[in-house]
């Protein structure tokens, strides 16, 4: 039994090295499709980290009537608390918004004017992870009817746009995924298809004396393996040497998922092995 | 041993095997004779289920045509040594690779693999070729190289088409003597054929064939 799987470990090697060309252009091939795989994925990865930032930056500002009393505000604070949508609300009184003028533009408003015409604002922070677009609407559209209630600065809108970009962009990127897979399989199943039609004699001799169809299959599926193996590595190293160089020549930091190089080999193995069963399945007429 | 109860094949209109019932006994050489397409190899063919009868059925070694499944043919062939014309011998691996290749299959051990591939070496008088390449022997070496991988698994029927088709005389007598010696030993042996001079003066059973109609035999 030992015998015979080296046997037949030994000739998925000799398949291997003995269709030099048809290896090197198959292993380029799955290392040019999964190096696009991984690039997607680790953008798709960094995606979820850039909704985070986007929604962690999930507030919006209650500027309220200048005569407004804090008895009033202070009442309407405890209220806006209980909701389960927002995390966390400071007030900002007319002299903390003093302060912020002054960071920002560089004037005492007191001191030029003579008085503080800033108004007393709320800074609402809204729950990342009970976020809802819609119920912060409603909230907006409840509190934009209190009568101390000036004006609201909300930019919700413009991040639900670049919400709707990104996911999007997520939906494009997995049609590419798709199509990419598809493609990889294609070329994979067309790699043994010719691997096999090369090997017709050696494929008949085996069965004329007496080889299983497993027999037969498995030196094909080591050659898969081999080609899937080599060009998954090659496809790990460049997108992670690809976004390490691009992290520091940028600056930036684009996260790399430490199980990155299971993906990638993984999923090429994975791949190699159902595209060369499909061929099989097909060219020994099964 | 084989069993042929009233099998056609049809590969077209014209060509084929029509009809036939025949039993070949344990032990037994026997020419199957004929002019080129009467049969001769399809009848071969069908004994080791490389074509399956489309009327009739055929029993050979316990497998039965009909009910034998694709997936168990090879048990089959484990059991049948075939020898073809054309040797279909794998170019790129040496005489003694090439005979090693069905006890690979049969997953036997390297050291019985040594002892068996010997034996074969001896018998069919390739000792001093088992480091060559095919392509580097004659049609007769070819031959017997494919002949001692024949037997090299012990089958208990050697099936060789046509094996003395591209050999001369001398070479072709050569190998029908190997082919004798392996019936001697126990094995039964059907030998396609259309050198009528070569089996001339054998005392074997003769199976003639014409038109893809058994004719005697």
């Amino acid at each position: 039994m030992i015998d015979q799987f080296a046997f037949l470990i030994s000739e998925g090697f000799k398949i291997f090295f003995r269709n030099k060309l048809a290896s090197f252009l198959c292993i380029i091939t799955i290392f040019i499709n999964f190096s696009i795989l991984g690039f997607l994925f680790v953008i798709g990865f960094n995606t979820n980290s850039l909704i985070d930032f986007f929604r962690s930056k999930y507030t919006f500002e209650i500027f309220l009537e200048n005569d407004t009393k804090s008895s009033s505000y202070e009442s309407f604070i405890k209220e806006l608390s209980t909701d389960e949508i927002i995390s966390n609300i400071k007030l900002i009184d007319k002299e903390e918004s003093a302060k912020i003028f002054e960071e920002e533009f560089g004037e005492n408003v007191v001191e030029m004017l003579g008085y503080n015409p800033l108004p007393v604002s709320i800074k609402v922070f809204l729950s990342e992870k009970d976020f809802e677009f819609e119920k912060v609407d409603s909230l907006i559209f409840s509190i934009e009817s209190i009568d101390f209630v000036d004006e609201i600065e909300y930019r919700g809108k413009y991040i639900n746009q670049v919400e709707d970009r990104i996911n999007l962009a997520i939906f494009i990127f997995l049609i590419f995924v798709i199509a990419i897979i598809f493609l990889s399989i294609q070329i994979i199943s067309n790699t043994v298809k010719l691997s096999m039609s090369n090997r017709k004699d050696f494929i008949d001799i085996l069965k004329y004396n007496g080889a299983s169809r497993f027999f037969v299959k498995v030196p094909f599926y080591i050659e898969s393996f081999l080609h899937s193996i080599f060009g998954g590595l090659l496809a790990f190293i460049f997108v992670k040497y690809l976004f390490t160089g691009f992290n520091s020549y940028f600056g930036v930091n684009v996260k790399l998922d430490e199980f990155l190089w299971i993906w990638i080999i993984g999923f090429s193995i994975f791949i190699g092995l159902y595209s060369s069963s499909q061929s099989m399945k097909r060219n020994l007429n099964e | 041993m084989v069993e042929f109860n009233n099998i056609s094949f049809n590969y077209s209109k014209q060509s084929g095997v029509y009809n036939i019932d025949l039993s070949i006994n344990e032990n037994e050489f026997c020419f199957l004779v004929g002019p080129t397409g009467s049969g001769k190899t399809s009848l071969l063919k069908l004994m080791y289920f490389d074509i399956i009868p489309s009327k009739g059925e055929i029993d050979i070694l316990g497998f039965n045509s009909k009910k034998t499944k694709k997936k168990n043919v090879h048990k089959l062939r484990k059991k049948i040594g075939v020898i073809f014309q054309d040797y279909k011998l794998l170019q790129q691996r040496t005489v003694y690779e090439n005979i090693a290749l069905p006890l690979h299959i049969n997953g036997i051990g390297r050291k019985k693999i040594k002892e068996n591939v010997s034996e074969a070496l001896k018998l069919t008088d390739l000792n001093d070729f088992q480091g060559k390449y095919p392509f580097q022997l004659s049609g007769g070496e070819q031959q017997r190289v494919c002949i001692a991988r024949a037997i090299v698994k012990n089958p208990e029927i050697i099936l060789a088409d046509e094996p003395t088709g591209n050999l001369d005389p001398t070479a072709a007598h050569k190998i029908l003597k190997i082919l004798e010696q392996i019936n001697k030993e126990g094995t039964s042996v059907v030998m396609a054929t259309h050198n009528y001079k070569l089996i001339a003066e054998k005392d074997y059973r003769i199976i003639e064939l014409k038109n893809g109609r058994l004719i005697s035999g």
